[in-house]
């Protein structure tokens, strides 16, 4: 009965209005905040000079950041996607070497590789020059958009891979060409494949921009920071700058949406409003290709009729080839030098920095820390990796809850969901460790907490969002008709998610879950903003200690992040390929 | 459903039951006898991590003092420019007193208490030795100093006032980062409080020079939590027995001796009531 009654739509509406009213009334009635809250700080103009302003132009940068390295992300990705499939080895290996490295390596890491090491490579006079140029701005886009690229290459790679040889075979055998069957058959066929995952690097990218702070550049994070360092008003500065985070992902999501709706294919006649939004919004582009469509036709080529090569063809044809050729040697060459580059800086180093660290990064202090250290100071890579553990178990239950919460029915189940994923998703990782350390624990729970806790509840909380939103598409890739089965062998709810869906969707959900530890353990790194000791606080206390090694303490870290995730994700690669549906054969 | 609606019960009980009463400093450092001091762990010579990964400095040295004589026992907390105020800002406070180069400022005293100056600083430039001649180079050169202190403001301001219009200053995050980028050439100068200046080109000796005259008063005070006055009191009788007993000289000339690193000569006398 009771259940029944809770099907109604009105008892679910009413059930959320009275969680919000709930919580409201607390936070506004029974709590005390201790905290005096002072919006003007935004718009009076206090000792320090304009806040609002500060946070204007923190905007303005993050917004000019996050374009500018969308395009080199673009122009990356694209170049060496293409790369990854070219049948010329060099080039693989070259393409592959720079998406392995740089997808399993921290952004945090690589930005400082770039901004502290890297100048060391020039001579001092070119060094100079390259500082006089707005270096922290530059570091921070084209390390951006080189780190995005390489996710972007991945997707590229896939997307065309993904399109099945039957279709390029029988587009061969109805007499197209390779630059038709490209054209017609292959792009736009990639192109839904890959525009969606694309769409959110893009947003990711967005969202990444925000750890430019760490090299001064003054963007938005950068901005609210300084505006709670100079007027103590923490709590206002980080919800203004959630709330433009947010903003920004929400338009950039709209963006996205209209342009899957763009590409779905729908039956004519049957144009729902989004699509016809979608239309308006995509006219420019739809006109602009078919400008250059009719202006293409004009330059086409006529039919080969002869089959005959004149002489000046012929020559064409051969410096074509030889210039493909020389191209080709030059690459081998330049690749070749720079190995050889890269192999003298590497013998260049100074390996009793590295080893005498060693332990230090590994361990930190373990097993001689102070009291008021984690666990008697440990730290380094192993601190990094417990974090990642924990995070990731703990988010685990959390994100299947709540992914369970969003396939729900139940509106009063599914909306909260569905607001925790989403808002989490839509802000930096950097915020939400801003937020559990200084107001979730320093202003709402009062809670004295050592800081390797806050960076592991706030990872746990961000990752649940993430791991949520997998086991909801695990729970939606089971056929409805085995739902429809357990339901109708009298299953209850739960039984049914628990005998039916659940070790299914988790047994797809693996090869991700490993993937997410991956992103888990890369993003411990961000917990170096509170202090806490992991691997990249402990490079950055040593480097501050030997301060002229920074190309040994750096490349060593990125190597200690690079080994553990790249090995992972081999395994998860492997994973994916012994549980992917296709390969599994079904026992009678 | 109804499992939800009792979780949710339980957990806002539980957040309910967890506002803590805030007692005041005083009455729970001396009952506990343990003191919880937030020092800064960057800012060579005040606090920072030595060369056998221990955690040393005048501050720590002046913490540890203060504590023995308040017969408590010392738990040492990192903070940081953003976090130094907000740790003893909250309630209840997350530390009893901060060490950590922070300059007495009414900003800041609106929000925490101070203790009486207990060091004299002044904000200062540092550069390659003979790159600037005279202060009016520095109007034209890219600066560093440090996010969230009030170094960037003073800076800026100074730069301006040297006739740029739009001085290039870049806030770091801390100490370390703002000297690496100066070593590296990434700014040509670098501003903040003279000692922390002096500490850092101590790694280097002979490489960099402190150059013009000092741009602003920084008196570093001890910052406790707001409306404690008993607290405060104690730190302040301790501090003035400190000097008295030339404690506090002992502990100076360790770290800002003639002989030291980080030479620099007393100057002041802190304010002692009879």
């Amino acid at each position: 009965m009771f259940k029944r009654y809770l099907e109604k739509p009105l008892v679910q509406n009413l059930s959320l209005l009275a969680m919000l009213g709930l919580v409201v009334y607390y936070f506004a009635f029974v709590f005390e905040f201790k905290y005096d809250f002072n919006w003007a700080v935004f718009i009076v103009e206090g000792q320090y000079g304009h806040m609002g302003k500060l946070m204007l132009n923190g905007l303005n940068l993050t917004i000019t950041i996050t374009l500018y390295s969308a395009a080199i992300a673009l122009v990356l990705g694209i170049i060496f996607g293409l790369a990854r499939l070219s049948s010329f080895k060099p080039v693989y290996y070259f393409a592959t070497c720079y998406v392995e490295l740089f997808r399993n390596t921290p952004l945090l890491i690589q930005l400082f590789f770039w901004y502290f090491a890297l100048p060391y490579a020039f001579p001092e006079e070119i060094r100079f020059k390259i500082f006089e140029m707005d270096f922290e701005f530059w570091t921070a886009t084209i390390g951006c958009g080189i780190f995005t690229g390489s996710f972007m290459a991945e997707i590229i790679r896939a997307g065309i891979q993904s399109i099945p040889k039957g279709l390029l075979e029988a587009s061969y055998s109805s007499g197209l060409n390779f630059n038709q069957t490209l054209r017609k058959i292959i792009l736009p066929l990639a192109f839904r494949e890959i525009i969606p995952p694309l769409g959110s690097e893009f947003l990711n990218n967005m969202k990444n921009t925000s750890l430019a702070m760490t090299i001064g550049v003054a963007e938005l994070c950068w901005s609210m920071q300084e505006v709670y360092s100079l007027t103590y008003h923490t709590f206002e500065a980080m919800t203004l700058a959630t709330a433009i985070y947010s903003g920004l992902s929400l338009s950039i999501a709209g963006i996205l949406n209209l342009t899957n709706i763009k590409l779905r294919i729908f039956p004519k006649g049957h144009k729902p409003l989004v699509r016809k939004i979608a239309d308006i919004v995509f006219q420019p582009l739809d006109l602009l290709g078919n400008a250059m469509q009719r202006i293409l036709w004009h330059f086409r080529k006529p039919p080969n009729a002869s089959k005959t090569v004149s002489p000046l063809k012929r020559f064409l044809n051969i410096s074509w080839a030889g210039l493909i050729l020389s191209s080709k040697v030059l690459f081998v060459a330049a690749l070749t030098f720079l190995i050889y580059k890269a192999f003298l800086a590497i013998s260049g180093f100074n390996f009793e920095i590295i080893w005498n660290n060693l332990t230090t990064l590994l361990i930190w202090r373990f097993p001689n820390g102070d009291e008021s250290e984690f666990f008697l100071g440990l730290g380094g890579l192993s601190g990094s990796i417990l974090i990642a553990i924990i995070s990731i178990t703990g988010s685990f239950f959390i994100g299947l809850v709540v992914g369970m919460g969003r396939t729900a029915k139940n509106r009063a189940i599914r909306i909260p969901s569905t607001v925790y994923i989403e808002f989490i998703r839509g802000i930096p990782l950097i915020l939400v460790i801003f937020w559990t350390n200084a107001v979730i624990f320093g202003i709402v729970l009062k809670i004295d907490i050592q800081t390797f806790w806050a960076g592991t509840i706030a990872l746990t909380f961000f990752f649940a969002a993430y791991i949520a939103e997998t086991v909801r598409g695990g729970i939606e890739n089971i056929p409805v008709g085995q739902v429809e089965a357990a339901k109708a062998s009298g299953l209850s709810y739960f039984q049914t998610m628990r005998k039916i869906i659940l070790p299914q969707a988790l047994k797809q959900m693996l090869p991700a879950l490993v993937g997410m530890f991956i992103a888990a353990f890369k993003d411990t790194s961000l917990v170096y903003i509170i202090g806490v000791m992991e691997l990249t606080r402990a490079a950055y206390a040593i480097n501050n200690r030997i301060m002229i090694y920074p190309f040994e303490i750096f490349t060593t870290v990125a190597i200690l992040y690079f080994v553990p995730s790249y090995f992972m994700s081999l395994y998860a690669k492997r994973l994916e390929r012994k549980l992917s549906p296709e390969n599994v054969r079904i026992e009678m | 459903m109804r499992v939800l609606k009792i979780t949710v019960m339980v957990a806002v009980l539980a957040l309910a039951a967890n506002v803590a009463f805030a007692g005041p400093t005083y009455d729970r450092v001396m009952s506990t006898k343990v003191i919880k001091a937030g020092m800064s762990n960057q800012g060579i010579p005040g606090g920072f991590i030595n060369d056998k990964n221990e955690w040393v400095g005048f501050d720590v040295d002046m913490a540890t003092e203060i504590a023995k004589r308040l017969g408590a026992k010392l738990e040492k907390v990192v903070v940081n420019n953003n976090t130094r105020i907000s740790f003893v800002q909250t309630d209840p406070p997350k530390v009893d007193m901060v060490l950590a180069n922070m300059t007495h400022k009414r900003v800041r005293d609106e929000k925490i208490d101070f203790s009486i100056t207990y060091f004299f600083d002044g904000q200062k430039f540092l550069a390659k030795k003979g790159v600037v001649k005279d202060a009016k180079d520095l109007a034209n050169m890219k600066v560093g100093s440090m996010q969230g202190t009030t170094s960037i403001v003073n800076a800026t301001a100074y730069l301006k006032k040297l006739g740029n219009p739009n001085p290039k200053v870049i806030g770091y995050d801390g100490e370390i980062a703002m000297f690496e980028a100066l070593r590296s050439g990434h700014v040509q100068a670098i501003s903040t409080d003279s000692t922390i200046l002096l500490g850092y080109a101590a790694k280097v000796p002979g490489q960099f020079e402190l150059v013009g005259d000092f741009i602003s008063d920084e008196p570093y005070g001890i910052g406790l939590p707001q409306d404690d006055s008993a607290w405060r009191d104690v730190i302040n009788f301790t501090l003035q027995d400190m000097w008295k007993d030339g404690t506090y000289m002992t502990i100076y000339n360790k770290w800002f001796g003639p002989d030291t690193p980080y030479a620099f000569p007393m100057t002041e006398k802190i304010e002692m009531w009879p």
